[in-house]
């Protein structure tokens, strides 16, 4: 489905990873793989570091840590912004709502609106279409949209599949109304029936969490995990990237009348660089315009890895300079989706670090 | 949060519930309760019977039960659907999204918007809300909301404090543009600071599934839970309820352009009779106007207790004619929310019992 | 605040013909969670009062209930 967007905009986003990191090489050492395979795993697919949680942390604890960073730094105050969006995988609690508990923690406002939206690799997308939503209703003047997943919790360090390139962390951003007439277009498309393709089979409701779910087994291909984990199908996610991404990018552009070459920068999710550079090749696109850096640094942390490609790539140019982006999300759902908009000359754009 | 929808009705909804009934007289052995103790309970609390969902059944599971309805009926069809909201606390995955797993199950098109919102007391009116909003955005004539709850599988049935309350329901609504202005007054509220008095403590992130967690504890009065099912503070919320909702329902009737009298029926989260007459005698509201009987029918079912609220109630009234309501969700978060609107006439306002497929 | 009245108001709650100021209050087998809400339903519809829910936790004594309402009201 396609979408516009008027007189909105981004001011301001942070990221926040944990300070802890991790190298694909002291990974490799709990993996069922003999070591130089593993190492050419490594040069295919530019794994090297990633940052995890330490046990314990949650995505409220990064989302506070960030907020209170902003607040601290007089860059946002908490009394400006009316609603919290947080798109999360990895909730604190089943109830109350983690969003909340952000709240509680930093005693804000009662005439907040609080929100957890399960998203995820299109979570950032996904949450700037409800945030602008909001801002069409006069009470809301300000959104602060919080990406978050430390799903490195949920990941088999024995899995070879996903434990390298997963990431934790967390951004807000700040939306708010442009008074300038600016058009945003978006398009967003589900398809559940392949939702088993990106999943953690246990621990909701469909099958609880027990010792029997946490137990890891073999499966099949060299893999541990127990059903308590991610469980991701690289093949299945990869196919579905390449046909539907593209093709989604080039009717999104056509239906904003737009162009490839007049794009700046396609901040696209960041699965792993070879997915990337195999869909910038697919359209044709030069690497320089579509950052694929983000897993070997902070790895994949879901919804959260546009807001970190775009702190991490542009750094303070995001200040000064305005740019025309194109940003892709792609995942779990499954879902696809892509926006078209304006970005730049915003209030903040760094990284910090949670310790 | 305060604002004004327009141009949109209600259609339809319905509701529906497990089919098996339990009766508190046939669960009281399961209780540490004397007969005198069992006697006073069921009369202040309203309790007679509830609908606990059967093992393996999930508040989706419901809420497709529900959809598949209306879809055979011809109420609603897939083209028609713009978006697919679920609300609730007891999702089948942390991932993928619910909504997306209910689309596959349907075979709904790739142009749906399926979106799960993690919300539970208010969780009617917060996805009323949701859907206005997406109406707005999008060309879509529809948008169905989902409210699915099993808190049945989050409290012991050996807790006489929560156990005897406790509902499991989904429903079904089905949102729409109207030609007419239609005025929806909706006024919201948030307090975070708060949240620990209504609380699953263990289970997901904050602490993760183990055997301690799952371990039985005894609380005060002999009763047990374990970390993973819900810890209320039941004075706090009580306070609560009889403190902040009153006044947000003053605010939201002034808003409105309304006044106690011009409301046909209070329609509220329904968590026990008590309180519920409590508030009724506090705001000087009869109680013919403010039911209070759906804990002692099928239990407290989270955000799903309004609609079935109103389908068990107003059912009939609203398949004929039009109501003025008044809606109020008010509990987890904590969060209260309340809403003022015409409803109805509804193509469809019943509740049905789930038959596992 | 009128006492004897409050007492004898107490006392239906507890199920008691009557009750004593120096009454220690979980003595009472009628003493639970339920009592607890009819003492802050009563606070709040006859005196007028909202009684926290920790302060109720910590009262022992009848007389300790009708001095904690008393002062709330003024």
């Amino acid at each position: 489905m396609n979408f516009k967007f008027r007189h909105k905009r981004i001011t301001g986003i942070l990221a926040v990873v944990p300070a802890r990191e991790q190298s694909f090489v002291e990974d490799m050492k709990h993996f069922n793989f003999p070591i130089a395979r593993s190492l050419k795993l490594k040069e295919v697919m530019g794994y090297d570091k990633h940052r995890i949680v330490e046990p314990g942390v949650c995505v409220s604890d990064l989302a506070v840590a960030g907020l209170e960073h902003l607040f601290k730094n007089d860059l946002l105050h908490p009394d400006e912004f009316d609603a919290l969006i947080l798109i999360t995988q990895s909730p604190d609690y089943f109830m109350p709502p983690t969003s909340n508990v952000i709240q509680g923690r930093l005693n804000l406002k009662h005439d907040l609106l609080c929100l957890d939206i399960n998203q995820g690799c299109a979570g950032f997308i996904i949450g700037l279409m409800q945030a602008f939503s909001l801002l069409e209703q006069e009470s809301i003047r300000k959104v602060v949209l919080i990406n978050a997943d430390v799903l490195s919790r949920k990941t088999s360090p024995k899995d070879r599949n996903s434990y390298p390139l997963i990431g934790d962390a967390a951004a807000i951003t700040v939306v708010e109304r442009d008074p300038e007439d600016t058009v945003i277009h978006a398009n967003l498309k589900m398809d559940g029936t392949r939702n088993n393709v990106l999943m953690i089979p246990a621990g909701g409701f469909r099958l609880p969490s027990s010792p029997a779910t946490a137990v890891l087994e073999d499966v099949g291909d060299n893999n541990l995990r127990a059903k308590d984990h991610l469980r991701m199908d690289g093949s299945a996610v990869f196919n579905f990237v390449q046909i539907e991404v593209p093709r989604m990018i080039n009717e999104l552009l056509k239906y904003a009348g737009a162009t490839l070459n007049e794009i700046d920068y396609f901040f696209c999710h960041q699965p792993n660089r070879f997915m990337l550079q195999k869909l910038a090749d697919k359209m044709q696109l030069p690497y320089s315009k579509m950052p694929s850096n983000v897993v070997e640094r902070f790895g994949n942390s879901s919804g959260v890895t546009i807001p970190v490609t775009i702190t991490s790539n542009l750094r303070d140019r995001l200040m000064h300079e305005q740019f025309k982006v194109c940003l892709a999300g792609y995942g779990v759902g499954l879902t696809w989706s892509a926006m078209l908009l304006d970005l730049g000359k915003v209030k903040f754009n760094t990284i910090i670090e949670y310790k | 949060m305060k604002c004004i929808f327009r141009n949109k009705r209600i259609s339809a909804i319905l509701s529906v519930v497990p089919g098996q009934e339990s009766r508190f007289d046939d669960e009281r052995s399961n209780y540490n309760l004397t007969e005198e103790k069992a006697r006073r309970m069921k009369k202040m609390m309203g309790l007679d019977r509830h609908r606990v969902a059967a093992p393996g059944v999930c508040s989706s599971d419901l809420c497709v039960y529900g959809l598949q309805q209306l879809l055979n009926e011809g109420t609603l069809k897939k083209e028609e659907i713009g978006a697919l909201l679920f609300v609730s606390q007891t999702p089948d995955y942390y991932l993928p999204p619910t909504s997306n797993v209910i689309q596959g199950r349907l075979g709904l098109g790739h142009d749906v918007v399926c979106l799960d919102l993690n919300q539970g007391c208010a969780g009617f009116v917060i996805g009323l809300m949701q859907a206005f909003m997406l109406l707005d955005m999008m060309d879509a004539d529809k948008v169905v909301l989902l409210n699915g709850d099993t808190a049945s599988k989050l409290v012991d049935k050996h807790n006489r404090i929560t156990y005897p309350l406790i509902g499991d329901a989904g429903s079904v609504t089905i949102i729409e543009r109207c030609a007419e202005e239609n005025p929806v007054h909706l006024c919201l509220k948030m307090d975070g600071s708060r949240h620990r008095a209504l609380i699953v403590p263990g289970g997901a992130f904050r602490t993760p599934s183990s055997p301690e967690t799952l371990k039985l504890v005894e609380m005060e009065e002999g009763v047990v839970q374990s970390l993973e099912q819900i810890h209320m503070d039941g004075a706090a919320i009580f306070n609560f309820t009889l403190e902040d909702v009153p006044p947000q329902i003053e605010e939201v009737l002034s808003y409105s352009g309304n006044s106690k009298e011009s409301i046909d029926y209070f329609l509220f989260h329904q968590p026990n009779q008590f309180i519920l007459k409590q508030m009724a005698d506090k705001m000087k509201i009869p109680q013919e106007k403010l039911p209070n009987n759906i804990v002692g029918i099928y239990g407290n079912s989270s955000s799903v207790s309004i609609p079935v609220n109103i389908t068990h109630n107003c059912g009939q009234q609203l398949q004929n004619s039009a109501l003025r309501v008044c809606l109020s969700g008010f509990g987890v978060g904590l969060t209260w929310g309340s809403m003022v609107m015409n409803l109805g006439p509804l193509a469809t306002c019943q509740t049905v019992d789930y038959e596992a497929v | 605040m009128n006492k004897p009245e409050f007492y004898q108001r107490l006392a239906e709650i507890l199920d008691v013909d009557e009750l004593q100021p120096e009454s220690v209050l979980r003595d009472f087998d009628e003493w639970d969670s339920l009592a607890v809400l009819s003492v802050l339903a009563l606070a709040d519809s006859k005196y007028g009062v909202t009684i926290r829910a920790e302060e109720i936790r910590s009262v022992v004594t009848a007389a300790d209930l009708a001095d904690l309402v008393e002062a709330k009201q003024k």
